[in-house]
């Protein structure tokens, strides 16, 4: 339904796209990933005929962009960012204006609008101007817009963003609605939005494609399963044996905690996380695949600690989507236009889609090649990735444990990564 | 009804939607009388009944502040508020988008020049202060069409060339001051070929030859290609967005 091959644009010498290539196919919804400035606009403004590409084609439906803008246009249904309607008019008058510019006839009209209404949730806003109007509702307005002509395919330019949490649960729940019968190509930077609404992503950084395929694959790109180990500071279990035995009657320092969890076959790494209980909390990181809870259970067992939580969780899509974006903001966009060879070993990468997930290391190499002027910080992230493939040790774990209700945090987060 | 009309209406309707457009229309009429009446001796000082000087007042207070006014905003800010986007990518070809904005906004400006037909009508068919010769009123009255497609169509073209409502008014007021007032710098320059080239510019020369009863193909031809290629520049202009 959606196919771009090898677009890119170039903003003067400003390289937003560099490549990309993905295919979206009927029915799909697919989330369309990326920080701010990865290029996910452009790619959505090329699509729908609204900017031309410096290179390469896409087709929509079928039909060339390039060639018939027209057809393209009719095919979908295009939310721009930030849902830019003409505020003097009402609700109704723009569905109107919007049914009328598509050539919709006024009784298919009407009867369209019945279902838009419905799953919008537009009934109250009906006769009002737009201007007066919430950001949520402009966004449902502008989702309305995109559906008047029922397109088979729909472009959601961040459909959610600037919403509060209740309102993009809301947006999101329209979209799973109307995706049940429609090829959806949604782009966001909130990584909850696309677990709840998508199958598949396409991670976009620096205008380029770094990830393609099922959700599940992508979360197992770098390859390690986090466990969360929490124990008592102060107490220990009186029922254990070794208490019993009078053997240990100290509560265990956070040293010896990290120190015996570490030994543990299969611990790849050891991360202390700062609690306000009065526990010792644990990050490790083990090998996808294997589990290592009963290993960890013995282990507090035999010490006799008490234990307060274990979980065991892959790897979250956030945690992907930090590894793969990283250094974004140092990006040198400023890339000749014919750097071709390390350009083809990353459009090799990602056009091998989900089969050939490049792993978050081997786009790091990538980086240095073309980045010399960051050599330095990007070698520290690599001396980071070989201790455990997981270099966000600024501070930010309060997010790890990766909740629907942090939604804020999240955007907070993005823009101080995107920075 | 075609994308082009659909435009064209949402642009008239924007016009009207708000109080703002009535009261301009009603202001700028008694203005008009006023300056028509009493300005410099106006109207009554005349020896004949003629509205020559309706026909030079009427288009510089169009040009000076409704049209720049009323094409401000056009594509500046759509652009500005990222509603072009909006519109471009609704099934339309960019030529559509154009002409549809400027069919609406001529419309408003032509339904203001049809209400300045109350002053003649008024005065010589219902209160009868004389007769009047109808011919000049009429050619004038195709002179202002003409004049109004060109006003208009120049400040679309202003206002496709930037983001800001502001600098378009002021650009647009600037341009058309000049090609109002351009035949009054005539006999302060020397150079021939200056002067023939200022005569040939100045709205005033071809709006009073009009209101005299005079309609040449080359007066109608001045404003229609002023038109036709304004408005194909602002098509380039809007094209331009896919490149850059
Ligand atoms: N019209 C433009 N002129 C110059 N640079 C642009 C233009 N539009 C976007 N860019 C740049 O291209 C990059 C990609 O932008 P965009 O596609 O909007 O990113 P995203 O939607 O992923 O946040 C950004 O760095 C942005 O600054
Ligand atoms: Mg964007």
């Amino acid at each position: 339904m959606i196919e771009a091959k090898g677009l890119s644009k170039l903003y003067g010498p400003f390289r937003a796209l560099d490549k990309v290539s993905f295919q979206v196919k009927r029915g799909e919804v697919v989330g369309f990933l990326g920080p701010n400035g990865a290029g996910k606009s452009t790619t959505m403004r090329i699509l729908t005929c609204f900017i031309s590409a410096t290179g390469g084609t896409a087709k929509v439906h079928g039909v060339d962009v390039f060639d018939d803008p027209l057809e393209v246009r009719r095919k979908i249904g295009y939310l721009p960012q930030r849902a830019p309607l003409y505020g003097e008019m009402t609700v109704w008058d723009y569905l109107q204006f919007t049914s009328d510019m598509r050539g919709l006839d006024p009784s298919t009209f009407k009867s369209r609008m019945k279902r838009i209404v419905e799953v919008c949730g537009l009934a109250k806003v009906l006769g009002k101007d737009i201007r007066q109007l919430s950001h949520g509702y402009r966004q449902r307005v502008g989702l309305g817009q995109a559906l008047v002509h029922d397109p088979p395919i729909l472009i959601l330019d961040e459909p959610t963003s600037d919403l509060d949490p209740n309102e993009k649960a809301e947006v999101i729940r329209y979209i799973q609605e109307i995706g049940k019968d429609r090829t959806v190509l949604l782009s966001t930077h909130n990584l909850a939005e696309v677990e709840a609404a998508c199958a598949r992503a396409i991670i976009v950084s620096k205008g380029r494609v770094v990830a393609d395929g099922p959700l599940s694959d992508i979360r197992a790109k770098s390859g390690t399963v986090r466990y969360l180990v929490t124990i008592h500071e102060q107490k220990l279990y009186e029922g254990s044996e070794a208490y019993r035995a009078g053997s240990t009657r100290r509560p265990p320092s956070s040293d010896e905690v990290s120190e015996a969890l570490g030994a543990l076959p299969g611990v790849q790494r050891v991360r202390e996380l700062p609690t306000d209980d009065k526990a010792h909390a644990f990050e490790l990181s083990g090998a996808l695949g294997g589990d290592l809870r009963e290993a960890i259970f013995q282990l507090v067992v035999q010490k006799g600690w008490l234990l307060l939580e274990m979980r065991r969780e892959s790897q979250t899509l956030e945690d992907v989507f930090k590894a793969l974006t990283r250094g974004d903001e140092r990006a040198d966009r400023g890339r000749p236009l014919l750097a071709e060879d390390d350009d083809a070993a990353a459009v090799g990468g990602a056009a091998a889609g989900a089969a050939a997930l490049a792993s978050a290391a081997d786009e790091d190499e990538d980086e240095d090649e073309d980045e010399d002027e960051d050599e330095a910080d990007e070698g520290d992230d690599d001396a980071a990735e070989e201790n455990g493939g997981d270099d966000e040790s600024d501070g930010d774990d309060e997010n790890d444990d990766d909740g629907d209700d942090d939604d804020a945090d999240d955007d907070a987060k993005g823009k101080k990564d995107g920075r | 009804m075609s994308a082009t009309l659909t435009i064209a209406k949402r642009e008239l309707r924007a016009n009207f939607d708000s109080p703002v457009a009535y009261v301009v229309i009603c202001l700028s009429l008694i203005a008009l009388g006023f300056t028509f009446f009493y300005y410099e001796g106006g109207f009554w000082q005349a020896n004949r009944a003629s509205f020559e000087m309706l026909f030079v007042y009427l288009p510089r207070g169009l040009s000076w502040v409704v049209i720049p006014v009323l094409t401000m905003r056009l594509i500046a800010e759509e652009r500005r508020a990222g509603t072009l986007e909006m519109l471009i990518t609704l099934p339309v070809k960019d030529h559509q988008v154009v002409l549809g904005k400027f069919l609406g906004t001529w419309a408003v400006v032509l339904g203001l020049i049809a209400s300045t037909l109350l002053f003649p009508v008024l005065m010589f068919k219902f209160w009868h202060l004389g007769t009047l010769d109808w011919g000049p009123i009429f050619a004038g009255y195709i002179g202002l069409v003409f004049y109004s497609a060109a006003a208009v169509s120049l400040g679309l073209l202003v206002s496709s060339l930037t983001e800001s409502q502001i600098i378009a008014f002021f650009v647009t007021w600037l341009l058309l001051l000049a090609l109002h007032i351009s035949g009054m710098f005539m006999n302060r320059v020397d150079d021939p070929s200056l002067q023939q080239i200022l005569a040939f510019i100045s709205f005033d020369a071809r709006l009073v030859s009009f209101s005299r009863g005079l309609v040449t193909t080359r007066d109608l031809l001045y404003f229609a290609s002023i038109a036709a290629m304004s408005l194909m520049a602002s098509f380039r202009a809007l094209e331009r967005r896919k490149w850059s």
